[in-house]
Parts: structure tokens; sequence; C-alpha cells
């Protein structure tokens, strides 16, 4: 029962918020994570804090009157003889093999790969062009390590030991401008992290690993913080379109081919299709930089109405 | 403030179209397949629609209750339950429930006769059967009592806002 009504409740409050969303225009992504994370946590606990308020809300008479009874679909006998309830299942199993093969052992192994092996890097000289190309950027600026690789590669590390790792071939790519761009986004990424909301959601959301829906919402919140990392960027070197040209050189031409490449095995076509989500996920960050538009956020009024009409609905969804 | 009027007014409909929409899936399956609960107007019908054809009624009624019930609830779908109300015409309201529902099935008949607590519960020889009786008090403090036995493949359930001794009558008159 909890599962069921768990992935219902899930699917109505992101509906719910996306048409809040659309419905005020709200571009902050800050806004539009924090409206994210409201729809992973809320059906963690929706089903057992109703069930508090009400014992009787499983009840043959309270499902009578509900807004939407998730028995009588799982219970629908397609043919006569196969319930709808199978498809579901395969849908949860799938999903939670989905979580375990791109979530959850991925982020274990980069945890013991971190502990265990050695990255060899060089730590930059003071007066390098790249330190000298960052000098401007205001507030502490973390360890800056480059790493002998002839990819663009940038990425940082958080913690008590915070640093960003650029590549010697990134460092040959980006001009000054650029080069700042790219270290101030990895610095908003360590900022952040000193308030692990994320990581904190995360760790909830793991309690939701069957859910498909929560799989793509929490992509999306994670995509929102890429979006809050380029405003925090942007806020530090007050040049947006350098931003958008990293992001160009350093995710080729992506956004400007999203077409799906035919795939010869099941691995390559979601490899394919991740590419393409990836792409289309740049594309974004490329246009809201170059277009930059004012941001719109909504204010709590219209988080605790979203909130209220999330609660009252759900309780009428078993 | 335009703008947020328009929001608001855009934000209430889209709640409206929300709340059909569910409303209209929520009906999908009971008219493509019988058996997902709904209220009916007579046992026969209950009978007739669903099937169902072992349906425990009582004989026997103190005054203050009578047939047919005020209300009647029934599925087969995910498993056979048939819930039957009674209405109190001396007190009003609902003052006796009885439900058969298929043994083991996880059911929460949600009857209006709760018993906030449960003074005394043993175990009463019912015919040859034995069933839990339990007596104790509603949520108004007013005596209340249930009792429940296993019936074929059916657990019966038959609750009431009184004392006990009214309800074992009534429980007795639904077996041979």
């Amino acid at each position: 029962m909890y599962v069921a009504q768990s992935f219902f409740h899930l699917l109505v409050s992101a509906i719910i918020i996306d048409g809040v969303i659309r419905v005020w225009k709200i571009s902050d992504p800050l806004t539009t994570q924090r409206f994210r994370f409201m729809v992973i946590l809320f059906p963690i606990f929706s089903f057992p804090l109703y069930q508090l308020v009400n014992p009787q809300r499983g009840s043959i008479f309270f499902r009578q009157e509900a807004l939407f009874d998730s028995n009588r679909w799982l219970h629908l006998a397609l043919w006569g003889k196969v319930p709808v309830g199978i498809f579901f299942l395969f849908i949860l199993f799938f999903t939670s093999m989905i979580f375990l093969a791109q979530e959850l052992v991925p982020v274990l192994h980069h945890a013991l790969e971190s502990r265990r092996g050695r990255i060899d890097y060089v730590r930059l000289r003071d007066n390098s062009a790249v330190v000298r190309a960052l000098a401007c950027l205001p507030g502490e600026k973390p360890e800056m390590l480059v790493l002998d690789d002839d990819e663009n590669i940038i990425f940082s590390t958080t913690g008590r030991k915070a640093a960003v790792y650029l590549s010697s071939g990134l460092v040959r790519t980006l001009s000054a401008e650029q080069m700042q761009a790219a270290v101030a986004h990895e610095m908003a990424h360590i900022e952040r992290s000193r308030r692990p909301i994320l990581f904190v959601v995360f760790l909830f959301r793991i309690i939701m690993f069957f859910n498909p829906l929560v799989l793509l919402e929490f992509r999306r919140a994670t995509q929102d913080e890429e979006k809050i990392c380029d405003d925090m960027a942007v806020s530090l070197t007050g040049r947006p379109h350098a931003l958008a040209e990293t992001l160009r050189k350093l995710y080729g031409a992506a956004g400007e081919d999203d077409r799906i490449t035919e795939a010869a095995r099941i691995s390559d076509l979601r490899d394919s299709l991740e590419k393409y989500s990836h792409s289309i996920h740049i594309r974004s960050r490329i246009e809201r930089l170059e277009e930059s538009p004012a941001n719109e956020g909504g204010g709590w009024v219209t988080f605790s109405l979203a909130l209220l009409t999330i609660i009252v609905i759900n309780y009428f969804v078993v | 403030m335009g703008k947020k009027m328009t929001g608001l007014f855009s934000f209430g409909l889209m709640v409206v179209v929300l709340i059909g929409a569910l409303k209209l899936l929520n009906w999908i399956p009971s008219a493509v397949q019988d058996g997902f609960v709904r209220e009916f107007k007579t046992v026969d019908e209950v009978n007739s629609k669903l099937g169902i054809r072992d349906i425990y009624i009582p004989s026997y009624f103190p005054q203050n209750f009578k047939w047919p019930p005020t209300a009647i609830c029934a599925q087969t779908r995910p498993y056979s339950a048939i819930v039957m109300e009674f209405r109190d015409v001396d007190r009003g309201g609902v003052g006796l429930t009885i439900s058969q529902v298929e043994a083991g099935a996880p059911f929460i008949a949600g009857d209006r006769i709760g018993l906030s607590q449960i003074r005394e519960k043993v175990i009463y020889p019912l015919k040859g059967r034995m069933a839990s009786l339990e007596v104790g008090v509603g949520n108004n403090d007013e005596p209340c009592s249930r009792i429940s036995w296993i019936e074929g493949k059916y657990r019966i359930t038959v609750s009431m806002r009184s004392r006990p001794f009214d309800l074992l009558k009534i429980a007795e008159s639904m077996l041979r």
C-alpha cells in the first residue's frame, strides 16, 4: 500500500508543481529546486502521516469516496486475466535496477576510489597564467590542481580540503575569461556543498529507490543545481557569455546535434539517450546564460499554496 | 497585482482540471470491469451484479433497527467484501454494521462504530464457532461491542453501538 500510494502521491505532486512553475512562470533555479525537493520528500512521509491522522483512510467507505483509488487500476485485469499491477511491479523492479546501476553503485564506487586511489596532480605556481587569470575572482579561492591530461577536464572536490582539478588540456583550451567562468562555477559547487541539502535529499531519495518519478525529479533537481551554480559563477565574474562559451568548448557540439544516434544494443541505446538528455540540459544552460532573463521566483505564499494543495488532494488519493 | 490574480485563477483552473482527471481515471476501471467497490441499493443487487452467493444476513433486529440496510458497499476485486450499515432510528446515526470479507484479506472496515477503548476481549462460542467478542466504549464514551468469526471462506464482523446482548442475538440469527 505504501509503495502504490507513494507512487501516485508523487505523480500528483509532480503535476501540481509543474503546473505551479508554468502558471507563475518561475524561472529561478533555486526556487524550482525547492519545489522539486517538495515533490521528492513529501511522498516519503505522506502515507504514514495520513494514516496517523485517519487510520480508516484505507477503508472500503473511504476508497469508495476517494478521488482516486489505486486498487482499481492495480487490480484491473487485462484480457480478463492479467492484473495491471503486474506491469506496475515490473516498472518498480526496472526502476530499482536503474537506481542501483546508475546511481548507488557509481556513488559507492566513486567514494571507494577517492579513498583508495591517488590522483596525480601538480599544484599551480603562483605566477602561472591560470592563477593570474583567477586573481580578480572575489573571495577565498580553493586549491587549484592540474592533471596531466589532454582532454578538457574540470571538477571539484568538496569537504575540508576543497580543491578544483583542471586538466592541462583545459588550461591550453580556455581563455582567461573562460577559465575564470569555469573555476567560478566549481567554486559555486564547493560553496553549495557546505550546506549539503542535495546530499540529504539524495539520502531520502534512496528510500524511494523503486519510484521512477523520483528518478526523474531528482535528475531535474540536479540540473537545477547546475543552473544555481551557473548563476553564482556569473555573480562572481559578471560575464554570463564567458560561461556559455566555456560550456560550448567543454561539451563540444552539445546542443547543436540532438539526434538520438542509432543504437545497436540496448546499452548503446541507453548511452545514446543519456547523451541526448545531457545535451538538452547543456543547451538549456547555454541559452539561459546567453539570454540572461531575470530570474522569476515564487515566494513563500506560492510555496505554501502548492504544498497545501498537494497535501489536500493527495489525502484523497488512496 | 493583475499578474498574481491571473496566476491564481490559472492555478485554480489547473487544480479543477486535475481533480476532474483523477475522478475520470478512477471511474474508468469500474466502467470496463465489474467488481470494484461501489454502493448498492439492495442485497439482491449485490448477489446479481457481483455473483456473491452466500450473503449472511440476520433474521433478528432490535426495535431500533430495521431491514434493509441504509448503506451497502461491496466488491469482488481485489477480494470479496460486503459492508452493510444500519441506522439507529432512536439515536440517529449508524448503530449497527455487518461486514463479510474474504478471510485473510487486508480489509479495513472503517465502520463508523469504532471501539476507541476495548475493556474486555474474550473467545465466545457462537453456535459451534469460536468467535472473538470485544466489549468497550466508542468515541463518545457510549458502550460499543464487536463480534467476529470465520464462516466458510469469509470473516464476518458485527459491530454495534450498544452492550453485547443484542449483538449476540443478531450474530446468532445469522447462523443456522
